[in-house]
């Protein structure tokens, strides 16, 4: 080990300290400190009992309820389990029932599970336990005996999730299963399509496409996670034989790693901006010392490894998310690489942002994160110097910081290995938003250049749908529900089966809004959920993307709610406003409407109503708006 | 060795390093179960880079038990 115990010693005192003052993200950097250096048993077990002594309220952490079955012991898991959330902010409360026991809690509706009421459910089920005909059985079936064992699988697996579904919201992680380590028929096994690779392969191709039938399904790849370790280290034979405990220890902490990438993606925490060093990061070497031609990027090592590593991050901004740049150089040896370095992959136009200068690069950070209007807990710097990175963690403790290693050849998988980026949903929106955001730049200059608000209002040429949330728009609107913070009323979270359970009743209005203006489409940037009760329309939710915020797109939406109201005979409509310390933009939305303060909760949750009869909000003239939605006529 | 190993009894079973002595063990310790046994013989082999099998495991059930079997694995 490269620390001295006086060291990570100091780091444990100064971690409970943080724990016990109530400073999260402080506690959450240095918790972050200690298993990067040891993520060993003994630093987790550590950390997960200062946690459990910890002042869980005055941290203001993310409670998330998350039910484990399976089919092994999995008491294991836990001390990491609980860890690895904490790191992403969330108070992880877990049931976990007896091993074996997983269909008999799915299938009765009086189980503890249900009883739990679960944010999440994991089903860990290893292959064995599930399809034992395709794992230790395979010799004693005959060929034809498979499809009737796959047929039995996927029968068995539908009937699971009805059940589920019938009984709980929560959204369901299913593993997926991992071909048998040692195959009966050697080698010969992959040379026919009822060999057990291929008859695995087949039955995680069903768990995928049932992840497309059922909303709030979503599989965890399991084989895929076991396959980067590789199942001889990721398997303990010894401990599976004596303690009914079949993964390796130590790679529990890699497990609970990959369940936090979904929890983090549940609770709106996916990180939307990775800000970039530039020397030794995109490139070999220091540019001012080594000028454009002395810089190391092209196809001889180590320039090999920087570009495999541009490779990477420009995947990302295909996938939506934004690039930023935040560099100690001089800002033209910066200009002059990215005009006429002909190997760089990442071009000026990938960067939402770009901040040269040699002050603090936590007050770059600060800027970008104003100028990209999101949250710096949205963020990830990657640096190859840790003391830049310390200078950040200690100011803006809220980023994630990634200090690369020494070797630029693993920057790859220092920078993918947690998912930071990984979200439940990628919408063609996620694939433009890169662009949309340049787009949104010349928007900005537009606005500029205009006179009036509403004279730029109109020179943006915008057209708003407004469409009932159909199973195409489900997933993105969910989406909204749980990343939108600034613009959101109630800042209420749905999962997807959630939303569609409300989507199927007649009382309930999911209204998803889409926006394109004169540089192009945005895609669905607002949602509202309102339920008619009585003769009142009752908003829940209500929200823009920050993208859209500051165009009057609220007010057609309002609009948009007064006239089905109006249409479905309501007399009342009525909304709420939660504060939060995210939503300042949206906590007059009621009251520049014309809606009037009913009443105030002690908390500050504010509700207010508007009378139809007596006014309306008026659609606003600057937009042209269309409509898709039908709305009940009144019963 | 045997602070280390103090340090690792400590943080796995929650007790205070400075209190581990030849009287503790399985039996006399309320947090050392069979799950937090598993538990600490993993990171005893972390921690000293080695590996135990099913029978050193069924026999570490006290401190000088586990000290012994160390010295036995690390000078073998």
């Amino acid at each position: 080990m490269t620390s001295s115990p006086n060291d990570l010693s100091a780091i444990r005192s100064s971690f409970i300290n943080s724990l016990q003052a109530g400073e999260k993200f402080l506690a959450i950097e240095l918790a972050r400190t200690l298993l990067n250096r040891d993520q060993g048993l003994r630093q987790v077990t550590f950390i997960s009992r200062q946690l459990e002594k910890s002042p869980r309220t005055k941290l203001a952490l993310r409670p998330l309820k998350v039910a484990l079955l399976s089919s092994f012991s999995v008491e294991f898991l836990r001390d990491a389990l609980a860890v690895y959330s904490f790191l992403s902010g969330i108070d992880l409360h877990l049931y976990l029932p007896g091993f074996g026991q997983f269909q008999q809690e799915i299938r009765n509706p009086a189980s503890g599970l249900y009883a739990f009421s679960p944010d999440v459910v994991i089903l860990a089920v290893e292959g064995q336990d599930w399809v034992p005909e395709i794992y230790q059985e395979f010799l004693d079936k005959v060929p034809e005996g498979f499809d009737k064992a796959l047929a039995r699988f996927q029968e068995e697996l539908q009937s699971l999730v009805q059940i589920f579904r019938a009984n709980c919201k929560a959204t369901l992680l299913v593993n997926n299963f991992v071909p048998p380590t040692w195959k009966k028929l050697g080698i010969l096994d992959n040379q026919s399509s009822t060999g057990q690779a291929q008859l695995v392969h087949r039955v995680n191709e069903s768990l995928a496409s049932s992840c497309q039938q059922h909303p709030g399904l979503f599989i965890v790849d399991y084989a895929g996670l076991v396959h980067r370790h590789g199942a001889l280290r990721w398997y303990d034979d010894r401990m599976n034989l004596y303690a009914r405990a079949p993964i390796a220890l130590d790679m529990l902490p890699w497990l609970s790693r990959e369940y936090t990438k979904f929890f983090r993606g549940l609770t709106g925490q996916t990180k939307k901006c990775l800000v970039l060093d530039l020397d030794n990061t995109l490139w070999g070497g220091v540019l001012g010392e080594e000028g454009l031609t002395g810089i190391q990027l092209g196809p001889v090592y180590p320039g090999n490894a920087y570009l495999a590593f541009q490779n990477a991050i420009l995947d990302l901004h295909k996938r939506g998310i934004l690039l930023a740049v935040a560099s100690k150089n001089n800002l033209a040896d910066v200009e002059e690489v990215f005009a006429h370095h002909d190997k760089m992959l990442l071009k000026r136009e990938h960067f939402a942002s770009v901040h040269i200068d040699w002050g603090l690069k936590s007050d770059s950070l600060l800027k970008i994160a104003s100028e990209l209007n999101i949250g710096l807990e949205h963020m990830v710097l990657v640096d190859d110097n840790p003391a830049e990175c310390e200078e950040v963690a200690r100011r803006l403790p809220m980023v994630t910081t990634i200090a690369l290693p020494a070797q630029p050849e693993k920057f790859v998988p220092e920078l993918l290995q947690d998912g930071w980026f990984d979200g439940l949903a990628f919408s063609s929106e996620d694939r433009r938003r890169g662009e949309l955001y340049h787009q949104r730049d010349e928007a900005e200059s537009l606005r500029n250049s205009s006179g009036s608000l509403e004279e730029f209002y109109r020179n943006l040429e915008m057209q708003v749908t407004f469409a009932s949330v159909t199973k195409a728009s489900l997933s993105r609107s969910a989406q909204l529900t749980q990343k939108t913070n600034q613009f959101n009323v109630t800042t209420l979270r749905y999962s997807e089966a959630e939303l569609a359970e409300r989507m199927q009743h007649p009382n309930w209005v999911l209204t998803a809004a889409a926006v394109r203006d004169r540089f192009g489409d945005n895609g669905i940037v607002g949602f509202s959920m309102a339920q008619f009760c009585a003769d009142t329309l009752e908003i829940d939710t209500f929200l823009l993307s920050c993208r859209v915020i500051g165009r009057g797109i609220e007010s057609a939406m309002l609009a948009h709610l007064c006239n089905q109201a109006i249409q479905r005979g309501a007399r009342l409509i009525r909304g709420r406003v939660i504060p939060t310390p995210k939503n300042v933009p949206a906590r007059d939305l009621f009251e520049r409407h014309g809606f009037t303060k009913v009443s105030e909760a002690v908390g500050g949750a504010t509700f207010w109503a508007l009378e139809l009869q007596l006014n309306m909000v008026p659609m606003p003239t600057w937009m042209k708006v269309h409509s898709d939605v039908e709305v009940a006529a009144e019963l | 060795m045997e602070e280390q190993v103090r340090q690792v009894m400590g943080d796995v079973l929650n007790l205070d390093p400075g209190s581990i002595d030849g009287s503790t063990s399985k039996d006399s310790t309320a947090s050392w179960d069979s799950l937090s046994h598993i538990n600490l013989i993993v990171a005893l082999e972390q921690e000293f880079q080695v590996s135990f099998d099913v029978s050193e495991i069924e026999s570490m059930l006290g401190y000088s038990d586990i000290l012994e079997t160390l010295e036995r694995k690390i000078h073998a």
